[in-house]
């Protein structure tokens, strides 16, 4: 009995260290932040209730509505259109055999490998007007420099085309693993039938791959719905300016930490953070039961 | 009849199968054709950046718009400039001990707490780690402010425990060594028992030794998270003295910053050369460890 108890006493000691940095670190900042978002708080003052007042605040102001706004395009294109291009290349990569496909897979994940704060930099200066690399090649055809990061017209999608270039190759590695389970006779039985590549891709791969793809989808909309570094630095990369022209390039939780570490509002970012948890926990719970109505394979 | 018949049915199933083979080789040039440019468009803006550090002083874009590298010395010159008249090294030492002091506190923590939670039962097992799995699903947005001043209390603020203990519980890598930790067969583990080993014995003697594969891709997969971890930094190492090599690479990167194109692209180069590095040694771990999260997870 007592050898049981020293055990018991064992894997309390080995799970604490976790345990520990994982109630204060974690567990505690969720309280505190929720603490925080019922106060006026900042610096120099003493803090004090003022209720739901900082979620109204942030949820009248104008750069909140245009954040969501601008939020809301970017998913419903950025998901989208980032799952295509991953399929495409995992399907491209998986016609080929051999070296080639390593060769193929290694060189569309190669962005993947690349901190996100290196792309948007790199991208930032393909943009640059004049003399970046896009509008010199812009310039061979004859065509007029195009200010794509300081034009509201083009910011939103100078970006999204940063952000395929970075996830395709990470879901393209994770849809080829699901690829490799489809049971090769499904192929062999969709041919026999008169199936044409299409409609084997159609009919075929993408039922057997569903869970992979719920999984793909549901990742990709809840670090969009966080997206910080990209915007960040294809703008003004700093807390006195950031959002671009026109706040053009203004996401959710820039614009939360802008409250907190440009204004000094920590309990109006608090409260922003739990707003957009909130957003994020439903758009999760909405793929959840869609998985469990759609999912299994 | 059939005699007649014969020699024309062959004709023309031979004809057809010359023209599918053809119309086959067309498809397969374009498959290659795409996949090709989709390979340069994922490799060149890396490749743009290395021949913008490797290029001739002073020569337009226009002239040479730098799509390959045309001079070494420029290159050497850009990096010895960048190590000598910038805080650039020491930034570089910042991030090495970051992410290096971030891979073994998690390594450590989250496979002796896997260990317990994959081989053993304990009163509050199974609550504890439905705590833990909950929190995959809360977004990193609602605690960073919250933890941020937390860190401040403590007077983390510019200092290395501010910048790696916060983020050692690690909900990820725990899920990920448990699922991993499941598979070693309890035999093992009590015949260790029986040989007299303790409990720390036997988790660091049996249990380490088995999960090499999944804590190398854990290492791997937290030192590129770490390394390219942007916001963390930015607001709890704010001092020059603790700069990250990413919050460097963002100082040059914002407008106004005054610095010239090839010192940012060096800036840039130096910071992707460690995951660069990792990747090509390490290629397959990384590639599987991601789509394991994806299709297990």
């Amino acid at each position: 009995m007592s050898s049981r108890t020293t055990r018991s006493i064992a894997h309390y000691l080995m799970l604490s260290p976790f345990m520990l940095l994982f109630a204060v670190f974690f567990l505690y900042p969720i309280v505190s932040g929720l603490f925080y978002s019922f106060f006026e708080w900042n610096a120099s003052q003493t803090s004090h209730f003022v209720g739901l007042a900082n979620y109204t605040k942030v949820f009248t102001s104008r750069n909140f509505e245009k954040a969501t706004w601008n939020l809301l395009i970017y998913v419903s294109i950025t998901v989208p259109l980032g799952i295509f291009v991953a399929l495409s290349l995992a399907l491209l990569v998986d016609s080929f055999s051999g070296f080639w496909a390593k060769f193929f897979r290694s060189a569309f994940f190669i962005p993947v490998v690349m901190p996100l704060f290196l792309a948007a930099t790199i991208w930032r200066w393909i943009y640059a007007p004049n003399f970046g690399l896009l509008n010199t090649i812009l310039g061979w055809f004859g065509m007029p420099s195009v200010q794509f990061l300081n034009d509201t017209g083009t910011m939103l999608y100078a970006m999204i085309a940063v952000d395929v270039w970075v996830s395709a190759g990470f879901n393209m590695v994770i849809i080829l693993a699901g690829l490799k389970n489809v049971p090769r006779h499904y192929y062999e039985a969709a041919r026999l039938d008169g199936a044409s590549t299409f409609q084997q891709v159609v009919h075929v791969t993408l039922p057997s791959i569903r869970p992979v793809l719920f999984f793909v989808i549901t990742y990709g909309l809840i670090s969009a719905l966080q997206v910080f570094d990209v915007p960040w630095l294809l703008t003004g990369s700093s807390f006195a300016e950031y959002g671009g022209r026109a706040n053009a390039l203004l996401f959710p939780v820039m614009d939360m930490m802008g409250r907190g570490f440009g204004s000094v509002r920590f309990g109006q970012a608090s409260a922003y953070g739990f707003m957009l948890t909130i957003l994020i926990v439903c758009v999760t719970a909405v793929m959840f039961a869609l998985r469990k109505k759609f999912g299994d394979a | 009849m059939s005699t007649t018949v014969t020699p024309a049915a062959t004709l023309s199933s031979a004809s057809a199968s010359i023209a599918s083979r053809r119309s086959v080789s067309i498809a397969t040039i374009l498959k290659w054709l795409v996949a090709i440019c989709v390979a340069i468009v994922a490799v060149f803006p890396i490749w743009w950046m290395f021949n913008v550090v490797f290029s001739h002083p002073g020569v337009p874009i226009s002239i040479n718009p730098r799509l390959y590298p045309t001079s070494l010395s420029a290159g050497l010159n850009n990096i010895l400039t960048i190590f000598t008249e910038t805080d650039y090294l020491r930034a570089y030492y910042v991030s090495v001990m970051y992410t290096l002091l971030t891979i073994i506190g998690i390594l450590l923590f989250s496979s002796m707490a896997a260990f317990e939670f994959a081989q053993f039962q304990f009163p509050g097992k199974n609550l504890l780690f439905g705590i833990v799995m909950i929190s995959l699903m809360v977004p990193k947005a609602v605690t960073i402010i919250p933890t941020y001043l937390l860190t401040v209390q403590l007077g983390w603020l510019n200092t290395m425990q501010g910048l790696v203990v916060p983020g050692l519980a690690s909900a990820f890598g725990l899920f990920m060594l448990i699922q991993f930790m499941k598979s070693i067969p309890a035999e093992m583990i009590e015949a260790a028992r029986l040989d007299g080993a303790n409990h720390f014995q036997i988790y660091w003697h049996v249990a380490i030794p088995l999960s090499k594969n999944a804590l190398i891709t854990l290492a791997i997969l937290t030192f590129m998270s770490t390394w390219g971890n942007y916001i963390w930094p930015l607001i709890v190492a704010p001092s020059p003295t603790m700069y990250t090599v990413g919050q460097v690479v963002g100082l040059f990167n914002a407008p106004y910053s005054h610095t010239t194109v090839d010192i940012v692209m060096t800036a840039n180069l130096l910071a992707a050369v460690p995951p660069l590095i990792f990747f090509l040694i390490f290629q397959r771990q990384i590639v599987e460890g991601i789509a394991h999260s994806g299709t297990k997870g």
